[in-house]
């Protein structure tokens, strides 16, 4: 019995040992595999985007909206915007590229730019139709105004642009330096376009040069002040509403090239073969007293001229709006969760904006500066607004056309009726490569 | 007759537990260390060809980034965008284009067509491609529902009619402005160029088989080292393998060192163009890293047992010899020789044993010594009691006739004393049990005593005070007569009247007391620690104590009977009192009890 237990004894310690050394061996084998931690929860969906640095302000576009979506949206939806320093211009060609190699960020801006590429994405289905969006979407909807949604939507009903916009902001007029009027004996902007000739006239008799105008880049300066006079008339306002027109070889084509002609008499030297940016360097280095532009120029005034600086509509109160003209629109291909959330950051912008007009418009008078207080006060006005023509004619026209003819009719070198002419070979050749 | 050494058992055992616990350790520990080197060392490696295999993907998608750009530098090509538009191209202006896609920046193009959405082929001069053949090569599939991506695919040369497979690209173009259809562009590219792709990798080409396999399995390009042993080749499922990831994982690493049969498997998956490089490394590399490990550990090991087994027998001797020492010495100890001592110095309790074993021998040999004494004692003793007992009957005749001429001759001195002397040799040649009642041991005493003061006239008195019951209780015989002896011849050596004896016996806690005391001249305090000091000796001892055999011969008579009687609880002691000496005998618990009562 004894020896039973004593070999029970010896057994149990063998046992023991032997499972010790065990253990010693899986300790040193290294048994314990570091368990990989995973975290639950959905991964955040990015939304790619591509915005442009202004080379004049060093301001990045829409920069808030940006930071604002990815507070509220944090975990959720995240935009990641490559920020490029490049033109307006250079934008939308890159557009055109971005599309051709399927390399397109999941929001574009600017498409309504471009009339031919817009209508080309439409058809190759390359951007999204919103309206199911915006139906679904009442608190979107309520934020949208009529006059927005209507310049953004189709013949068809259908909506490609987003209608994140307000009109309040999207009119053009004139910014004139009072400084420089002053000088020249003129209290107040021309109400008539008679008058406004006659203060080109005063100005330039007093050494100042009216106008800071350019050629390049669609001509956008230039051109807003001649379609504006064009729609002095019944006839003119009809074909600025024209969407494509067939000629310009009629009044009001003619019209606008003799107003072109008559403008370029009293601009700077440098305002052929050039862009915007030098137009607006002129104005703001007193070069000039006058320079079109739109509402959204009052965030590029600079800080030391924000006094002398005022803003009218142009003569007969007229104003130059295409809502539409922002073009931001969502791109096709990417998936539902991005479309979802591309969505959302339009329905954030529609939101930012209506509460910028309710700010502006409840804002005491006194705290704005003079050109801001003056556009408020001429929208509200009421003033008669003129289409853009960015957003009408084709792209030939504006991208290749004006540039080159343009020179030549401020020079003299062409007749106004060889400049209509030459638009309407635009037009040939526009239909041509379509 | 050869003498073979014998290995101790002990030493046997612990080394034999040794040897299986140690073997055990060292069975447990290298394959726990190899399984963890292996397990490393395996992982390490795999690691480095998944890092290869990864390197080369991304050499894939680099090489797919410059095709896509290639075709994206054609497709914004001013002519190709005019070939688009309604009129086309001019002779002219289409010549020039066919020779344009020759010096973009692509190698290894075997061959190019370029189609426009009017039907027109744009390809080399000595090309024969028609619109048809577009159509028929059916190649127009493999650009997909997508816009404009650029596409790589794996196919049979239906289009420039070779009928080899060959890798092409192809991308739908078109216009930047408007809503046309779109043209087609593919380019057929030469063999080289996917190798270019693994041969921007030497060291993954120089050691493992790698290849390009597109997502319908088809394996495009392969090679392997040419060192690749007979029997060494890629699994035939690889393809399978590989294009189940596929389906699961958009891009990046879909193997990542899977064990295959035969080696291992990585696979890294270019979204964009929808191949998938591979690697396949067979367990010869694997194995070839580790054997030197391997081989490294083993003699560790077997270095380590080496010694393990020289320390244990080297320890295992240093306790065991001392233990050899002690065993021999007592299974050979013959009950003789007390001189064969043990002589240990190792520290250990072994040391403690060999002095016990020492100390053991020495009381042995004591005893035995003591016994033979005693026996030789006995011997003696039995020889003078036969004498002695010759014929007693004649004494006692003897007596009484003395005693009886005595009588008629009136003398009655000499009568008391040969009364008291009849009485006193009857107690003392009594044969049988040498326990006496005290009242038997008293009578003998006074007999005794009696024949003193018929020789001393006057010398002394005697004085018998018995506390306890006599007859009952039982005393060695002879004990108190050697006590009043020395009391007449010693106390009383210088009185010659006024004496007093006096013998007290008495009982105090079970402990019976016998004392005899005189008024007489005081022992000598030297004796009396002498005989004090006998108490504490061993009864061989006491023979020693009085070695001229002139004194001292009543004491040591008393106490060694005392001692062999009642055990070393009796004892007997003197005291010196002022006016002369007691002498006590001690006897413990039963001694007063007769022998048959204990």
């Amino acid at each position: 019995m004894m020896r039973n237990e004593k070999c029970r004894a010896k057994r149990s310690r063998a046992v023991r040992t032997a499972a010790a050394a065990l253990l010693l061996a899986m300790l040193v084998s290294g048994c314990s595999e570091t368990a990989e931690q995973t975290s639950g929860g959905e991964e955040e969906v990015t939304i790619p985007m591509i915005l442009i640095v202004d080379s004049s302000t060093g301001i990045k576009n829409e920069e808030e909206l940006i930071t604002e979506f990815n507070r509220i949206y944090d975990g959720k939806w995240q935009a990641d915007v490559q920020w490029i320093m490049e033109t307006e211009e250079e934008y939308r060609q890159n557009l055109k590229r971005q599309n051709v190699t399927d390399t397109l960020p999941a929001v574009i801006t600017d498409l309504r730019m471009l009339p031919a590429f817009y209508y080309m994405m439409i058809q190759d289905g390359r951007i999204e139709e919103l309206t199911e969006y915006i139906n679904e979407d009442e608190e979107w909807k309520a934020m949208i105004e009529p006059a927005v949604l209507e310049s953004c939507s189709e013949e068809d009903g259908s909506i490609y642009l987003g209608p994140i916009s307000t009109a309040a902001f999207s009119c053009s007029g004139m910014f004139w330096n009072e400084e420089l009027f002053a000088q020249a004996g003129i209290e107040k902007f021309p109400e008539t376009w008679e008058e406004f000739w006659e203060c080109c006239e005063q100005l330039s008799a007093c050494g100042i040069t009216p106008l800071a105008l350019h050629t390049e880049g669609t001509a956008w300066a230039p051109m807003l002040i001649a379609t504006a006079e064009a729609a002095s008339t019944e006839e003119g306002a009809a074909f600025m509403n024209e969407f494509y027109p067939d000629t310009y070889q009629n009044e009001s084509g003619l019209r606008i090239a003799q107003t072109l002609q008559k403008l370029f008499r009293y601009t700077t030297d440098d305002a052929l073969y050039t862009d915007f940016d030098v137009s607006y360097d002129n104005f703001f280095s007193g070069q000039a007293a006058m320079i079109p532009n739109g509402y959204w120029m009052m965030d590029q005034i600079p800080e030391e001229w924000q006094d002398k600086v005022r803003f009218s509509p142009f003569p007969e109160n007229k104003m130059v709006s295409s809502p539409e003209t922002f073009g931001w629109a969502i791109v096709s291909g990417y998936s539902d969760e991005v479309k979802e959330g591309a969505a959302a950051l339009l329905k954030l912008r529609t939101q930012l904006n209506m509460e910028q007009r309710e700010e502006l418009f409840s804002k005491d008078p006194e705290g704005m500066i003079p050109a801001e207080r003056d556009y408020i006060a001429a929208y509200r006005d009421g003033p008669q607004l003129v289409p853009n023509y960015q957003v009408k004619w084709n792209s030939i026209l504006q991208e290749e056309t004006l540039g080159e003819i343009l020179p030549d009719l401020a020079l003299g070198k062409m007749t106004p009726e060889e400049f209509t002419a030459k638009e309407d070979e635009s037009i040939a050749q526009f239909l041509e490569e379509q | 007759m050869k003498k073979s050494k014998k290995r101790s058992g002990i030493q046997k055992r612990y080394l034999k537990y040794t040897a299986a616990l140690l073997g055990l350790a060292l069975l447990l520990s290298s394959f726990g260390v190899m399984l963890s080197v292996r397990n490393r060392l395996t992982n390490s490696i795999v690691d480095k060809y998944e890092f290869l295999t990864e390197r080369t993907g991304l050499t894939l998608e680099n090489m797919f980034q410059q095709t896509d750009e290639a075709t994206a530098e054609c497709i914004f090509y001013d002519d190709v965008q005019e070939s688009l538009q309604t009129q086309g191209l001019e002779d002219v202006k289409h010549i020039a284009l066919s020779k344009y896609f020759a010096y973009i920046d692509l190698d290894y193009v075997a061959d190019y067509c370029y189609v426009d959405n009017k039907g027109n082929v744009y390809s080399r001069s000595y090309s024969d491609v028609t619109y048809q053949d577009v159509e028929e090569s059916g190649f127009r599939r493999y650009l997909g529902d997508e816009y404009s991506r650029t596409k790589w695919f794996w196919a049979k040369d239906t289009l420039f009619g070779t009928d080899d497979y060959a890798l092409f690209i192809g991308r739908y173009v078109r216009s930047l402005e408007y809503a046309h259809e779109p043209g087609m562009l593919f380019f057929k590219m030469e063999d080289g160029f996917l190798r270019e792709i693994t041969g921007m990798n030497q060291e993954l080409t120089d050691e493992a088989a790698v290849g390009v396999i597109d997502r319908s399995g088809q394996i495009c390009m392969s090679s392997s080292p040419e060192d690749f042993e007979e029997g060494e080749r890629m699994p035939d499922d690889i393809a399978e393998r590989i294009t189940d990831r596929q389906e699961t994982q958009a891009s990046g690493m879909i193997l990542a060192g899977e064990k295959v049969k035969g080696g291992i498997l990585s696979a890294y998956l270019d979204g964009n163009s929808g191949m998938t490089v591979f690697s396949f490394v067979p367990d010869r590399l694997l194995n070839e890293g580790l054997i030197p490990i391997f081989l490294v550990l083993a003699g560790i090991y077997l270095l380590v047992a080496v010694l393990a087994v020289i320390l244990s027998i080297y320890f295992s001797r240093r306790f065991t010899k001392p233990i050899q020492v002690i065993k021999e010495a007592m299974t050979e100890f013959d009950g003789n020789n007390f001189d064969r001592t043990i002589d240990l110095h190792t520290n250990t309790e072994l040391d403690e044993i060999g002095h016990s074993y020492n100390k053991m021998l020495d009381n042995i040999r004591r005893l035995l010594d003591e016994i033979k004494d005693q026996e030789r004692e006995l011997r003696r003793t039995e020889l003078n009691m036969l004498i002695s007992q010759i014929n007693p009957h004649v004494l006692y005749n003897t007596l009484d006739t003395i005693y009886m001429l005595a009588r008629i001759n009136k003398e009655e001195t000499t009568m008391r004393m040969i009364q008291a002397l009849s009485k006193y040799l009857r107690l003392s040649l009594n044969k049988g049990s040498d326990i006496v009642s005290v009242d038997d041991e008293l009578e003998n005493v006074k007999s005794y005593m009696e024949i003193q003061q018929i020789r001393n006239q006057s010398l002394f008195t005697y004085e018998i005070d018995c506390q306890v019951d006599a007859a009952q209780t039982y005393v060695l015989k002879l004990i108190l007569q050697p006590l009043v002896e020395n009391a007449v011849k010693y106390g009383f050596q210088d009185i010659f009247e006024g004496g007093v004896i006096r013998i007290v016996v008495k009982k105090d806690e079970g402990v019976l007391y016998l004392s005899v005391a005189n008024n007489g001249t005081s022992i000598e305090q030297s004796m009396m620690d002498k005989i004090n000091h006998m108490n504490e000796l061993t009864v061989s001892e006491l023979k020693e104590c009085f070695p001229d055999k002139k004194h001292g011969y009543g004491v040591v008579n008393i106490l060694t009977r005392l001692r062999l009687k009642y055990g070393d609880g009796a004892a007997f002691y003197c005291e010196a009192e002022a006016d002369g000496t007691t002498c006590t005998i001690k006897i413990p618990g039963d001694g007063g009890l007769k022998d048959d009562e204990k």
